[in-house]
């Protein structure tokens, strides 16, 4: 039987020369550069001026900023399962909004919103000093990383915190925070965990937001402080201490995220398909009232009032002046539509979708390998490089490519598919599991080879998970900054590179009306995938697709 | 005082706006086990949720020992109902020993750890499954699952037992344990049990008295016996056991005939349209001049298919109606006299 070894061939060989040229190699010459060219300077470059306490507000920062996000997303997880809260569907929306707004966006609307001459300071004399500096990139890091804990620590809930679980201690005569204490937190410790690990270790290689509302106080991190080397790179021990600081940044990731996959990866994987179960136990109308109310109050303060502030700033004649009728004019919308940020805009969109389809294919190619066991290490590591730190990328690319296609949209290219791999891997992965193999066999042994099988039953059913991972990382890839900042040249800005140089030069209209356009841009899209996911969805329930049917007994 | 351990009153319950149960009468009485009988969707999970308290009803009252712990106004939360519930799968925490699983209830009331574990090694061993106390669910299989799940239940002191379509039937030994409990506790506290379940030679054998349910809605209430014997109409015969439906005269309505109210041999003429050997007993089909009848007779086979055989019919109940029952149940055996 050939058991469609020609597909899996091609993958293997795809798969291959794209983990090493984009991620292996660029490690590995970044050690050989250390090797070479800083042996012997490391007392130099450790001692440099700054240096210390860089490493030290990273580290602050990641612990700072898993303790605040990762009990909010459990918070918000637990609250929105909950089958008597008001709008919860709508609330289950919302708290992943803030995934659409660029991060550098994000940090700008807070300065914009609460800063100084910001909006509640024009409009009520109330502004927030500490905005600006370690307190406000602590918060708005919180605010961007809420997101991923709920979303960890809700498909922990689904899968392993069943409802007949929680019941089953009600009856036995449980009050409800003891069901959480005794039954609900257990259960989730290893989805807790996780988000844990995945939030610290983010935030170690977050770098917009640091850089636009820690920089002009002086709150310096490690990647700030690569991106400040870089752009000296003419002193060859900045170069050196960029390529350390990289190397450090990847180092510890690897060392905290290598055994937490190896403990909690097992735990975390479970071939139990999610219940259809509503969930839950009804909560009382007050308290449902009060959650609603608390999760409302916080999107507001955290991510609408922000934007709203941003989208007033654009269309505020001058900074200052209060944002009334009076004051409002588009010249900031006019002044940013001129040629060289169209040329950026179709840049950033050409740039994201081959981006996208290139991950796509490459993301389809290992969650196909990742079923025999051999292909298993493989898909290991791609899941790995999430949180391969941008900057370490980037420094390893300008090292093995810089010579040849330095500054061009080719690295930045080579640096997204590093870096958004895993993400579209996931959901492809997970969709697949959900394919029976018994429906591949069927279609066998019906006459169809392998590639007509992977036509005809295989890509099928998976589609909206293609599209789901397609968008995912053209969105990621149209607000990245982190890499791009590092390696574009004249003549290859992205549009996220445009919004954060004006940001840096200071014109603030400008500005809050460039990151308005660039969250628009992000999310009509992800309105009309939503559309699109519903239309399927409705299709596939109206021809029955197995799982999906629900029956309350 | 009434001896009623549940009284459900005029209960409505919606999802999402879809009528799950449309007043709904019942009672239970202590020492009584009642059997809702009924097929998938017809509302008998939401019966049980809505009388544990996992569920509010939009009309209608529940009460336990004469005490009203939902109405549509307000709802006594599950912990402070007192009753105890075997789920549909168990629902055994995977981070708990079955020794702490037991334990759990105990625990609630405000038993130290030491004294909770005691009673909890009691009533496992009761059940048998003592040498099971560490292990964690994933260790354990189907009907171990069950008896950690029961000892549960029992632990909780409750006066109503809720089973919520345990999986495999409960299986005789375990049975009789829990029938013994429900005994004694009848002594001294009145217990009782609502036993939900598809399986109609389970709600025969195990209940003193059956509700049939249908589109969230009680057809029949009686004993096992009435419900077999006399049912309402031809849905609620085909629900608890084979039926065949016969019209003896013209003039009179069509009457319901079960496999072992007729037999081979006697006065009637039939041709065997069809024969099944079941083991112990032999199904024949016959086609008569009054319709098609489900005949058991007990050995092997004796008649082969296109036979002339004679038969005698020795028992007989009138329906009222033979138009199916509402729309939708699409999991009712629908054949007169197919394979089982």
């Amino acid at each position: 039987m050939s058991r469609g070894s020609g597909i899996r061939r091609t993958a293997v060989v795809l798969v291959l020369v794209a983990a090493v040229l984009v991620v292996v190699l660029p490690l590995v010459m970044m050690a050989r550069t250390i090797v070479t060219e800083g042996s012997g300077r490391f007392g130099e470059i450790f001692t440099s001026p700054g240096l210390g306490e860089a490493v030290r507000n990273t580290f602050v920062l990641a612990v700072a900023v898993t303790a605040l996000a990762v009990p909010v997303g459990t918070a918000l997880a637990l609250a929105l399962r909950s089958p008597t809260l008001p709008g919860r569907a709508f609330w289950r929306v919302a708290v992943l909004l803030p995934v659409l707004v660029p991060d550098f966006v994000l940090g700008y609307s807070w300065l914009r919103a609460y800063g100084r001459s910001g909006f509640t300071d024009d409009l009520f004399g109330l502004q927030w000093a500490g905005v600006q500096g370690p307190l406000g990139v602590v918060v708005v890091v919180t605010v961007n990383a809420v997101p991923l804990a709920f979303l960890v620590t809700a498909v922990g809930l689904a899968a392993r915190a069943e409802p007949a679980l929680e019941r089953a201690a009600r009856a036995s005569g449980a009050g409800s925070t003891t069901v959480l204490r005794t039954v609900t937190l257990p259960l989730l410790r290893p989805a807790i965990a996780t988000a844990s690990v995945l939030v610290f270790v983010l935030t170690l290689g977050t770098f917009a937001i640091p850089l636009v509302m820690g920089s002009p106080a002086g709150f310096t991190t490690v990647t700030t402080r690569i991106y400040a080397n870089l752009a000296r790179s003419s002193e060859p021990l900045a170069f050196i201490e960029a390529v350390a600081l990289a190397l450090m940044l990847v180092l510890i990731a690897f060392l905290i995220v290598a055994p937490a996959d190896s403990v909690l990866g097992p735990r975390l994987r479970v071939t139990r398909v999610a219940s259809t179960d509503p969930g839950g136990i009804a909560g009382s109308r007050r308290a449902d009232r009060w959650t609603a109310t608390v999760i409302g109050g916080y999107l507001v303060l955290a991510v609408g009032l922000p934007l709203l502030a941003l989208v007033a700033t654009a269309l505020t004649r001058a900074v200052g002046l209060p944002p009334t009728p009076a004051n409002w004019t588009l010249a900031n919308f006019h002044a940013v539509m001129n040629f060289r940020n169209g040329e950026a805009l179709v840049r950033s969109l050409v740039l994201a979708a081959t981006a996208a389809t290139v991950l796509v294919v490459l993301g389809a190619c290992v969650a196909a390998l990742e079923r025999s066991r051999s292909g298993r290490g493989v898909a290991t590591l791609v899941t790995l490089t999430i949180v391969l730190p941008g900057s370490t990328l980037a420094v390893g690319l300008i090292i093995t490519y810089g010579r040849w296609i330095g500054g061009t949209l080719t690295i930045i290219l080579l640096a997204y598919i590093a870096k958004l791999w895993a993400f579209a891997h996931r959901p492809i992965s997970g969709a697949l599991d959900r394919l029976p193999p018994d429906e591949l066999h069927a279609s066998r042994v019906s006459g169809a080879g392998p590639w007509v099988a992977l036509r005809t039953v295989v890509l099928p059913p998976l589609t909206p998970a293609l599209l789901a991972a397609w968008l995912v990382c053209f969105v990621t890839a149209l607000h990245e900054v982190t890499m791009s900042s590092l390696l574009y040249g004249p003549g290859s800005e992205t549009l996220a590179v445009v919004v954060l140089n004006s940001q840096e030069l200071g014109r603030v209209g400008v500005t809050s009306a460039l990151s308005v356009l660039l969250t628009l841009l992000l999310v009509l899209p992800a309105v009309a995938f939503w559309v699109l996911m519903r239309r399927l969805r409705q299709r596939h329930l109206v021809s029955g697709v197995p799982g999906e049917v629900s029956h309350v007994g | 005082m009434s001896a009623e351990v549940l009284e459900v009153r005029g209960l409505s319950v919606a999802y999402d706006g879809k009528a799950a149960l449309r007043d709904v009468n019942l009672t239970v009485a202590a020492g009584e086990v009642l059997a809702l009988l009924g097929p998938s969707g017809s509302g008998k999970s939401t019966l049980l949720h809505t009388v544990a308290g996992f569920q509010d009803p939009q009309a209608g009252e529940v009460w336990l020992n004469g005490r009203c712990v939902a109405s549509s106004t307000s709802a006594e939360p599950p912990e402070r109902r007192e009753l105890a519930v075997v789920f549909q799968n168990y629902a055994l925490w995977p981070h708990l020993s079955a020794l702490d699983t037991v334990a759990y209830p105990a625990r609630r009331r405000g038993a130290g750890r030491a004294e909770a574990r005691r009673e909890a090694v009691e009533i496992l061993t009761r059940l048998h499954i003592a040498h099971l106390a560490d292990r964690h669910p994933a260790q354990l299989s189907g009907g171990e699952q069950q008896r950690v799940g029961l000892a549960r239940a029992l632990a909780r002191h409750g006066s109503l037992y809720l089973f919520d379509e345990p999986t495999a039937h409960l299986d005789t030994h375990v049975r009789g344990v829990f029938l013994e409990e429900l005994a004694a506790r009848q002594r001294d506290s009145g217990a009782a049990a609502l036993y939900a379940t598809h399986d109609a030679e389970e709600a025969l054998g195990l209940a003193d008295r059956i509700a049939l349910l249908a589109d969230g809605a009680v057809v029949q209430v009686g004993s096992p016996d009435q419900v077999y014997s006399e049912p309402v109409d031809l849905w609620a015969a085909r629900l608890t056991g084979p039926a065949s439906v016969l019209r003896l005269t013209a003039e009179d309505g069509p009457v319901l005939v079960r496999p072992e109210w007729a037999s081979l041999g006697g006065d009637r003429s039939a041709q065997v349209h069809d024969v099944w050997f079941r083991g112990p007993h032999s199904d024949y089909l016959l086609d008569t001049d009054h319709g098609r009848v489900l005949v058991r007779a007990p050995g092997p086979p004796a008649h082969r298919r296109g036979e002339q055989v004679t038969w005698t019919l020795r028992r007989s109940w009138p329906l009222v109606s033979v138009e199916p029952r509402r729309s939708g149940h699409g999991q009712v055996p629908s054949n007169v006299a197919g394979p089982e």
